[in-house]
């Protein structure tokens, strides 16, 4: 089982967060202070720590990530934060941050970015994906299925390439666009959806098996097995 | 009249007059003397001249001789009604000459002393000279008529000057009433707002400073009103716009608790509650968002970035959208060539992809929305054109509005916000928003400086 640590100091949040995390199967340790939260994350062994940005007493979330980091810490760290603007996530990432995700939030985004988070070492990249009969060369920038080309372009290639490599795992529609185009805004309107269905339509309209797809309300699921839905 | 400490007009026109006075009296001085006291030099030359030539013609000549030649001179009715001789015999005494008195007198030196001239007292301009026949040669002159001029041009310098001072003080008035008068426009508006009158303007008259620092008063009230109207128009909006989704959330939540429904039906209407909760949380980020542009403070966050890069990351993000819709997205130049400029990368992606998401939102389908970023000159260009319907001109200046929305658009999702958020983005960067209706479409540029 996966232990994340969970430092946040308003308890509903913090009481909200640990439920939702051990319903996915996660253990949840909450810390309500950052000095304790840096004890407790440099005596355990955490896979993740999820770190609210704003703590009360001398130590603050950018301190405590500043204190892991001096002392050789790389659990990953995902950043908690009411400020939201361009320049706190920068800020957040630099001090090093894995993820900033700006309050408020849904449940399901941070699910989605802790299982992210837990994954990254295993998607090292090898040279070739295969997913069922869904197979793509990043070197060669071709996507066959059953044997059969697919003609992608290129962005569309690199959303498929990102859903493969995170394959069995949720991801939401800011996850896609920070990642395969690397922009970080809402763009408040279905457009990553759109892309998606197009893409769907490419990979998936000719075959019985639906490789990719919806979890409402949250994103997207990449799986050669229909369980997940 | 005039209080100097609280006048500026009083200090301007005390300075002026007095600047204006000392010119006056510079220029009589120099007048004065340049007459008056070249005459005087004229006379003084010629009196030391007379003397010197009697010196030398009768200076070692026995006395009578020269009083001989002296009572020629006055009586050969040449300046005979000014000139002054007198010789002095050693001891002092009268030998010849026209003064019944005189005063002592220092040889060689040209002086002005009072004499008894034919019975008249007068003031002369004397010059005693010892000859060698030890007797007192006095020369000298009558100055009655100089004094006379002197006075004369004295008055008339008086007189200049009294018209000079009377010219000044009405033009002192004059200035004074000018400057109280147009302050007082002035005043009298700003008092008519500060009751509460914000739509009063300055009366323009003229383009004179006055007429310019109130057409400057009166833009500077434009923009002021304008704010306040959008303060205002943002309250109703608010109050709409959250009030509405704010009692539909309760309203749900409150019949669901009270309908003791099964679980379905909570979950529903949690769901439902949820869903209205994001919407209001978005409004309220974009205010946020808008008020954060607006304030200005982003701008640590600048960085170096390719405009030409972001069109045609947009693009990208928005091909499916434009396909699904049946309309022609494309980014010009076909080739990429870099737009290096400054700025915050996300908010000027978020701001084009508002624009390309307007542009193909309100095209219809068959229709194109085409895409470019230039440097042009000393500014950069994102520009994205599209052949739809527009917005009706009237309704150009008021779409950057918060919550403003053309009519014909209210039926479509949206809530508002979008072309604030471009215009505060655009703003931010030192920039603007530019629309424009154009011959086959619409045309929405972000314009920034490099």
């Amino acid at each position: 089982m996966k232990r994340c640590l969970v430092i946040e100091d308003e308890l509903n949040a913090s009481q909200f967060i640990c439920q939702a995390l051990q319903r996915a199967e996660y253990e949840a340790v909450p810390c309500h202070n950052g000095l304790d939260g840096v004890r407790l994350a440099l005596e355990g062994h955490w896979d993740i720590v999820i770190l609210d940005r704003m703590l009360p007493g001398q130590m603050d979330g950018l301190s405590v990530l500043a204190r892991l980091r001096a002392n050789n810490d790389h659990t990953p760290v995902l950043i908690l934060s009411a400020l939201g603007s361009t320049d706190e996530r920068v800020r957040g990432l630099r001090s090093g941050g894995d993820d900033y995700l700006s309050k408020p939030f849904a449940l399901d985004e941070l699910l989605a970015r802790v299982e992210a988070l837990l994954r990254r070492p295993l998607t090292a990249s090898s040279p070739v994906l295969q997913v069922a009969d869904l197979v793509l060369d990043t070197r060669h920038q071709r996507v066959t299925r059953a044997g059969q080309t697919i003609a992608l372009q290129p962005r569309e290639f690199r959303l498929l390439e990102y859903l493969m490599r995170h394959a069995g795992q949720v991801v939401t529609r800011t996850m896609l666009l920070e990642s395969v185009w690397d922009y970080h805004f809402d763009p408040q309107t279905n457009v990553i959806d759109v892309q998606m269905s197009r893409l769907r339509t490419k990979v998936d309209k000719d075959f019985s098996l639906a490789l990719i797809q919806t979890v409402r309300g949250v994103g997207y699921l990449f799986s050669a097995s229909d369980q997940h839905v | 009249m005039f209080d100097f400490r609280h006048s500026i007009a009083a200090r301007l026109v005390l300075a002026y007059g007095l600047l204006v006075s000392i010119s006056v009296a510079a220029v009589s001085a120099v007048f004065y003397f340049g007459t008056i006291g070249v005459l005087q030099q004229n006379i003084d030359a010629k009196i030391v001249e007379i003397s010197r030539r009697e010196m030398l013609a009768y200076g070692d000549q026995p006395i009578p001789l020269l009083a001989q030649e002296i009572t020629r001179q006055l009586n050969d009715s040449v300046d005979s009604d000014t000139e002054i001789f007198l010789l002095l015999s050693p001891s002092g005494q009268r030998i010849a000459g026209n003064l019944d008195s005189w005063p002592t007198l220092v040889a060689g030196r040209l002086l002005t002393r009072q004499v008894t001239r034919n019975g008249k007292v007068v003031l002369a301009r004397v010059y005693a000279r010892w000859l060698n026949n030890h007797s007192l040669l006095i020369v000298g002159r009558d100055l009655d008529e100089e004094m006379l001029m002197g006075q004369l041009v004295a008055r008339a310098l008086a007189i200049g000057a009294l018209i000079a001072f009377l010219l000044i003080a009405s033009g002192a008035m004059l200035l004074r009433q000018q400057i109280e008068r147009r302050i007082g426009e002035i005043r009298h508006t700003v008092m008519e707002i500060e009751a509460g009158d914000l739509s009063q303007r300055i009366p323009v008259s003229g383009t004179d400073e006055f007429g310019r620092l109130n057409t400057d008063i009166n833009r500077m009230l434009d923009r002021i009103e304008q704010l306040m109207e959008g303060v205002r128009h943002v309250s109703n909006a608010i109050a709409h716009d959250l009030r509405t989704p704010l009692s539909r959330i309760r309203t749900r939540l409150e019949a669901a608790v009270r309908a003791e429904m099964e679980v379905e039906g909570f979950c529903f209407a949690a769901n439902a509650a949820i869903q209205d909760i994001d919407d209001l949380m978005l409004v309220f980020e974009k205010l946020l968002q808008i008020a954060e542009a607006e304030s200005g403070v982003r701008s640590t966050s600048f960085e170096s970035v390719d405009l030409d890069r972001i069109a045609r990351d947009m693009v990208e993000l928005y091909d499916a959208e434009a396909e699904a819709r049946g309309i022609a997205l494309r980014v010009f130049p076909v080739q990429s060539h870099a737009v290096p400029g400054l700025g915050d990368r996300n908010l000027l992606a978020n701001a084009l992809a508002s624009l390309i998401d307007n542009a193909i939102k309100y095209n219809q389908s068959g229709g194109w929305v085409e895409v470019r970023a230039l440097s042009a000159g000393h500014e950069l260009r994102l520009e994205v054109r599209d052949n739809g319907a527009g917005i009706p001109q009237a309704e150009l200046p008021k779409v950057t509005t918060r919550f403003y929305r053309v009519d014909q658009s209210r039926n479509l999702p949206g809530n508002g916000l979008g072309l604030s958020i471009v215009s505060a983005i655009a703003s931010l960067h030192g920039g603007q928003l530019v629309l424009s209706n154009t011959d086959n479409g619409f045309m929405a540029v972000i314009v920034l400086p490099v």
